[in-house]
């Protein structure tokens, strides 16, 4: 299991978004760390084949991130995802499955332990439109998990959750990296020194560290506030 | 497949859960409903002063009709007729407002109406001798003087004339309103249902860009393949489905009301067709008319998908939509720049018309001509065929990028 980016650029006209990126993930959380603007969307985009790199290569296992069988060991939560307002939660998570390829019968097995995993089991019924921020992102954690997926994606993931449910998604990611590999962006730092195996810091596009972090280095927010300076 | 069918409900569900497809849809059938009831409603006046109600009138006119229901228009009708006629006084400043004409002429009126179109000049006010072959002569002489208007080739007129002598002549009568009453309306709701098409299926790919789900549609497995398909399936079922609503408005309203004897009727008895080469009966036009009217709702459903997913906008989508509809209805190439004008009539915009579908012009292939209901149905199929692949390349390449 390794996920394997080889020099990956990515431009848009005059600005350079992620320049020439390159790092090999295994089994585990990794928490990437950046500015706003430092390029951390753009590379999540790219792992998950929505954006083309302009050069340099994305693999899991050898599979291109442009192939139907890499999207298919992929979950992803896109920082700023959108919802149907008219759809059910169970809906709305079988309508995905479907679309990740997972037939009916599984489909619906998976959406009602997930509806359980994020604490939705209540609202199934509900249409997403009625749901708080909060519920709809949990409602778009359990939708990347519905393949199980073995590299798991997450842009941004514990927005708008309450310290409760950022513990438990905290607990939850724990587990999943245990078997997957799980990459995970957010401005918050201590999420990160909570949950990542290995952190990856980006800034003006570049991968700037890339390591375990531990006491010994210091305090991680410190670090992160000096390379952002 | 069970993924497509799964896809296929949803996506049809995202179409059908939006309000305006059903505002779209119910305005549509309300403006048919009210065009063929509203023709029937209101006095007729004459100098200023109610003398009849429309619907008075049309009771009248159509039990005369259907009293010549059966007869064939050969000599002995054509000189009751203009025996019928010759009563009315020549001083007559109208002749439709005399005491002779409601009494003795007006039960003839269809047939006068048919002599009138053939021979091109008012037989009453003319004088016309009643004679079978002179007004049959009359008609065949109309036709010569279209096919020269539309510019038609030899093998062009050499091909109607050989359908022309097919046809069962003299025609036999058959009281037929309701069916002219559908062909009539097609002009119409041709341009409703195209309309509502793009209403309804700007928004289909659109939407998922606007709304952000595209990010979690493209990276899943079958969100670049199957999705594209399923979109496209749901899009191309409601296009259908409001067709058929659409359609079976108009054929219902008018057949309930206009009675729905008179399918065998010969289309050249039917004012706008008069002079059509091909032996139809009218009730065959109609399903002519109709069937090519499904198939363009589905090309319309594929070119405003395809469209949308080009431009990644559905406002822009809708107004180049709806200005192509509206420039379609408005505007003719003229004839003389034969294979301009016969392009823009073959598209959906113009070509959902009785001119359109039942044109003079033919489109040869293979060594063999083919009238415009003929071929121009199957060059949408394989234009839709065609549009949907390069839709599936388009939305396959997509990046998701900026924001």
């Amino acid at each position: 299991m390794k996920l394997t980016i080889d020099r990956v650029s990515k431009q848009y006209k005059n600005l350079i978004a992620v320049d020439r990126v390159s790092v090999n993930l295994e089994k585990g959380v990794y928490g990437l760390l950046g500015a706003n603007g430092a390029g951390k969307t753009t590379l999540m985009r790219m792992i998950c084949g929505i954006l083309k790199p302009d050069g340099g290569t994305i693999s899991y296992d050898g599979i291109g991130a442009d192939t139907e069988a890499y999207r298919a060991v992929l979950g992803y939560l896109p920082q700023d995802f959108g919802y149907y307002p008219e759809f059910r939660a169970v809906d709305f998570l079988l309508y995905l499955a479907a679309l990740k390829g997972i037939p009916k019968t599984q489909a619906k097995r998976r959406a009602e332990e997930l509806l359980e995993l994020v604490s939705l089991q209540n609202v199934r019924h509900k249409k997403v439109k009625t749901f708080s921020g909060g519920m709809k992102q949990r409602l778009g954690i359990a939708q990347a998990l519905l393949n199980e997926p073995k590299l798991l994606v997450l842009d941004e993931p514990t927005a708008g959750l309450d310290p409760k449910e950022r513990v438990r998604f905290r607990e939850l990611i724990g587990d999943i990296g245990k078997e997957s590999i799980v990459l995970l962006s957010t401005h918050i730092v201590s999420d990160i020194e909570h949950i990542a195996d290995e952190i990856l810091m980006m800034k003006d596009g570049q991968l700037i560290y890339h390591g375990k972090w531990d006491g010994a280095k210091g305090d991680l927010e410190e670090f992160y506030l000096q390379q952002n300076a | 497949m069970n993924i497509f069918l799964t896809l296929y409900h949803y996506e049809l569900k995202k179409i059908l859960g939006r309000k305006l497809v059903w505002i779209a849809l119910f305005l549509c059938i309300g403006c048919i409903i009210f065009a063929e009831t509203g023709n029937l409603s209101g006095n007729y006046y004459v100098e200023g002063e109610a003398v009849d109600t429309h619907y008075h009138m049309f009771q009248v006119d159509s039990a005369y009709q259907r009293a010549l229901s059966g007869r064939v228009v050969g000599q002995e009708l054509l000189e009751e007729t203009m025996s019928a006629y010759s009563k009315i006084p020549k001083t007559a400043e109208r002749y439709t407002e005399t005491e002779e004409y409601q009494k003795y002429a007006r039960q003839y009126s269809d047939i006068f109406q048919i002599i009138w179109r053939w021979i091109e000049r008012n037989p009453w006010y003319e004088g016309w001798q009643a004679e079978e072959q002179s007004l049959y002569d009359a008609r065949a002489d109309r036709q010569e003087e279209a096919w020269t208007d539309l510019f038609l080739s030899d093998t062009e007129k050499a091909f109607w004339q050989e359908q022309e002598e097919k046809i069962d002549k003299p025609f036999t009568y058959y009281y037929h309103e309701g069916y002219g009453t559908i062909l009539k309306d097609l002009d119409t709701v041709g341009i409703l249902m195209l309309l509502l098409t793009a209403v309804c299926l700007s928004g289909v790919f659109p939407e998922e860009h606007m709304r952000r789900t595209d990010q979690m549609i493209l990276s899943s497995a079958k969100g670049r393949t199957v999705a594209y398909w399923a979109k496209l399936s749901a899009g191309i079922s409601v296009s259908f489905l409001c067709a058929l609503l659409t359609g079976l408005a108009v054929v219902t309203v008018a057949l309930v009301i206009y009675g729905s004897e008179g399918f065998q009727t010969a289309v050249q008895l039917y004012s706008y067709m008069s002079i059509y080469a091909y032996p139809l009966s009218i009730g065959q036009a109609c399903v002519i008319a109709y069937g090519v009217f499904l198939v363009a709702a589905v090309l319309m459903g594929v070119l405003v998908m395809v469209g949308s997913e080009l431009m990644h906008n559905s406002i822009a989508t809708l107004a180049l939509f709806t200005g192509l509809i509206i420039a379609g209805a408005m505007f003719d190439i003229p004839a003389q720049y034969r294979a301009a004008a016969q392009i823009w009539q073959s598209l959906p915009m113009s070509f959902l018309s009785r001119r359109g579908i039942f044109s003079e012009w033919l489109i040869a292939a293979g060594g063999q001509c083919f009238t415009a209901w003929q071929a121009v149905p199957l060059l949408y199929v394989i234009g839709g065929a065609v549009a949907a692949a390069a839709g599936a390349k388009i939305y396959r390449r997509y990046q998701v990028s900026g924001r």
